[in-house]
């Protein structure tokens, strides 16, 4: 038996082959498949399952940030169709991260993103040093569901305090809910400054999320 | 005593790396820096802010950085000089967290851990220098770095390598070093007092405080290590020999920038890079590649002809454990056997790479640093110390412990041949009951308390210590 067209977009994604792909996703738009249909069946299943893989230690974190790319590859090709005949695409949900002011460490946060990605979220990655002011007009742009504050300084750790803060002035406070992590982090602080959620892992980051956007 | 590296790899990793830097440059995000690069020759984008630096630059500026320095302390017996062919070792850098000597609990770092590390380093033979080991949690942000910097010339005689967070903080670090050192006028002229040390955003980048703060340094010649921070896999390439190069490249820019500002200002040319785990994601630093990239990196400063300082003794593991015990001395031993001039997170403390300080891995630290000291020692080899003649006279009937030649042999070198350690079992099994059954963490707390109840260093004078403390008041007001 060949396998399917799904079976294919699936396995080109875990093997993160972004070129395989692309020629894939135009392959199933030839063959007339509804480009939902191609990720929810192809994509995010090759990519949900290197990332249930990665959190248990299964494959490397090359391999998962591979098969990200090779799914936003597929999806470039898909997406414009998607728009076009104004289907709704479905996420998990939105995910806002950055690194807190003054603070320029971007490894954690970034694998926390890949795999939130990975587990279907939309992400919106907006960096490293990003002031406290710009995240609250990133939020009011973006509207996301979940805001995520990075810091692995014990000196910008009162900078996601004050984030929190400027969210709940601007009156944003009830419309994202905001979780932290970094090294320096944790729990206890989370709940001092008012935070939703602590997690010290990116594995933890997603239960942690899927939590959260759960509980809406 | 250990060369990773060959003479031909020697000069690839020269070439490869001299190629990046003329071709790939540098990111540094401070103009000023900028324009002095333009001006000496190197070719700089404006726009990217990208320093591309020709070879013949960095050759002027290792002719002018020093081979080796003198780092002085506020009691002259503990002044060394780096680079003179010993491994020096520093203690560990930056906890946030502290296990609670009593109650063993994670709890937030005070000012009172700071000054207890440090008067436990300024003890602990083994530490050469002190790093400040404790990030306080107790003291507002706006005085972090001086508090620490008070804390710490309280609490040591030995040479003190003080924290640089913020450009503002570490000019008033300066101003109060100029008071311990005996003014202004002193600290000129011998600035090696104190030191500290920075690293860059790898791959291949500069922020615009960190250039702040070394223009600052190499404005007074205040010694300092610019280290590389790449983890393979992550910010540099997945090979060690990648990253070296990467790492060499981003090194050599500030030589090259120091020289040009502060002609001889002492620089450590080093690294606190490792490799990502990429199972996990994590910083990985009791890792065997760890030692490896200490090793070649070594061998890449000698020939460059300045002295290396190599973050090597850290510890990923999150108690004070068995893992945490080998972590700690695979890479010491191979940083120093392959000759590190510093030996920085030697005695390491700390848990969790840097988050969280340990009391009794301090004590064990001490200990395994001295068992590594003693290996680097070596042996002497000399007619006196073959003994043949020795041997002879002790012949086949008697031994070394009945013969009164032997015996007096033994006494005049025993301490000279052997390493003397403190916390380290060796006594009979019924002597060791006897005293507890007490394992080495145990005794390491035990030592801790000891040194801390008894151990003391001279007072501050009481006006310096004051002036001191009006520059932090001072800035405390927020002037
Ligand atoms: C790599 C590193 C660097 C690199 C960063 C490269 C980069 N592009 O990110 C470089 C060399 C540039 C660097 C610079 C500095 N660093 Co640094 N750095 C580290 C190091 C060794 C590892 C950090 C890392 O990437 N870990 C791997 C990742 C995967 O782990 P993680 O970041 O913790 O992220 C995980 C979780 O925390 C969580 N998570 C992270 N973010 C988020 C966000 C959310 C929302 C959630 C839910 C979860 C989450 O999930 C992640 C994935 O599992 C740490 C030591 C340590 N033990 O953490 C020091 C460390 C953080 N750095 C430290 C310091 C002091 C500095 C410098 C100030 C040094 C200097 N004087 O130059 C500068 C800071 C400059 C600045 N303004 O930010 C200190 C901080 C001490 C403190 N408590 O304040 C540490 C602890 C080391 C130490 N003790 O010396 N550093």
């Amino acid at each position: 038996m060949t396998p399917s067209i799904f079976e294919e977009l699936e396995i080109a994604v875990i093997e993160g082959d972004s070129e395989q792909c692309e020629e894939l996703a135009k392959k199933s738009l030839d063959q007339k498949i509804p480009p939902l249909d191609a990720i929810t069946n192809g994509l995010a299943k090759g990519v949900k399952s290197v990332g249930d893989k990665f959190s248990k230690g299964e494959v490397f974190l090359v391999e998962l940030i591979m098969a990200g790319d090779a799914m936003k590859a597929g999806m470039s090709v898909l997406l414009p169709e998607i728009k076009a005949s104004k289907a709704e695409m479905k996420t998990l949900g939105k995910v806002m991260l950055g690194t807190v002011d003054g603070d320029i460490h971007s490894i954690g946060k970034d694998i926390v993103a890949t795999l939130l990605e990975a587990e279907g979220f939309e992400v919106i990655n907006i960096g490293e040093d990003v002031s406290s002011e710009i995240f609250v007009e990133k939020v009011k742009e973006h509207s996301p569901d979940i805001l995520g504050l990075s810091s692995l300084l014990t000196a910008t750790m009162p900078a996601q305090k004050e984030v929190i803060e400027m969210l709940d002035k601007a009156g944003l406070k009830d419309k994202v809910k905001v979780i932290i992590g970094g090294a320096p982090t944790t729990n206890e602080w989370a709940d001092e400054i008012g935070a939703d959620g602590w997690a010290g892992d990116a594995v933890s980051a997603v239960e942690l999320v899927k939590q959260l956007v759960g509980g809406n | 005593m250990f060369n990773l590296l060959g003479r031909n790899e020697i000069s690839d990793i020269h070439v490869a790396s001299m190629e990046v830097l003329e071709q790939v440059g540098v990111m540094i995000q401070h103009d000023e820096a900028l324009r002095i690069l333009g001006d000496a020759g190197a070719v700089v984008d404006d726009k990217t802010k990208v320093v591309k630096i020709p070879e013949h630059l960095l050759q002027e500026a290792l002719q002018k950085a020093p081979g080796r320095h003198l780092m002085a302390s506020r009691d002259p017996k503990h002044n060394f000089v780096i680079g003179d062919g010993a491994s020096y070792y520093t203690n560990a850098f930056g906890a946030h967290y502290t296990l609670d000597l009593e109650t063993g609990e994670r709890r937030l770092s005070t000012v009172k851990d700071l000054e207890e590390f440090t008067l436990l380093a300024d003890f602990y033979p083994t530490v050469d220098y002190i790093k400040p080991h404790i990030l306080p949690q107790d003291v507002s942000k706006s005085i972090w770095e001086q508090e620490m910097a008070l804390a710490m010339f309280r609490n040591a005689e030995k040479h003190l390598s003080l924290v640089a967070l913020t450009p503002q903080g570490w000019r008033d670090v300066i101003k109060m070093s100029m008071i311990a050192a005996g003014g202004e006028e002193e600290f000129i002229k011998n600035p090696s007092f104190i030191d500290t040390g920075f690293n860059n955003v790898p791959p291949l980048k500069y922020t615009p405080e960190i250039i702040d703060m070394i223009l600052e340094c190499a404005k007074y010649k205040i010694p300092f290590d610019i280290s590389t921070g790449a983890l393979a896999s992550a910010s540099s390439p997945v090979t060690l020999a990648g990253t070296i190069v990467q790492g060499i490249v981003e090194n050599h820019a500030i030589v090259v920038l120091t020289q040009l500002v502060g002609p001889g200002t002492p620089i450590m040319w080093g690294s606190c890079a490792t490799i990502l785990d990429q199972r996990y994601g994590t910083a990985a630093y009791g890792s065997p590649e760890n030692g490896l990239i200490h090793a070649a990196f070594a061998q890449m400063a000698r020939f460059y002809g300045i002295p290396y300082y190599g973050a090597a003794g850290v510890i990923d593991s999150k108690i004070p454990d068995h893992q945490a015990v080998y972590e700690n001395t695979i890479n010491v031993l191979v940083a120093t056997l392959a000759g590190a001039d510093v030996v920085h997170d030697a005695v390491y403390g700390i848990v969790e790479a840097g988050v969280t300080a340990s009391y009794e891995l301090f004590g064990i630290s001490n200990e395994i640093c001295g068992a590594v000291k003693r290996i680097a020692k070596g042996m002497r080899v000399t007619k006196e110390t073959l003994a043949a003649d020795l041997i002879a006279a002790v012949g086949h009937e008697k031994n070394y412990l009945n013969t009164p030649e032997a015996l007096k042999y033994t006494k005049k070198h025993l301490l000279e041949e052997q390493w003397q350690p403190v916390l380290t079992e060796r006594a009979s099994r019924p002597e060791w009951e006897k005293r507890g059954s007490k394992d080495m963490f145990q005794r390491a707390k035990e030592q801790v308390k000891e040194i801390l109840s008894s151990h003391e260093v001279e007072p501050l004078d009481k006006d310096v210590e004051a002036a001191m403390r009006k520059i932090i008041d001072k800035r405390a007001k927020g002037k």
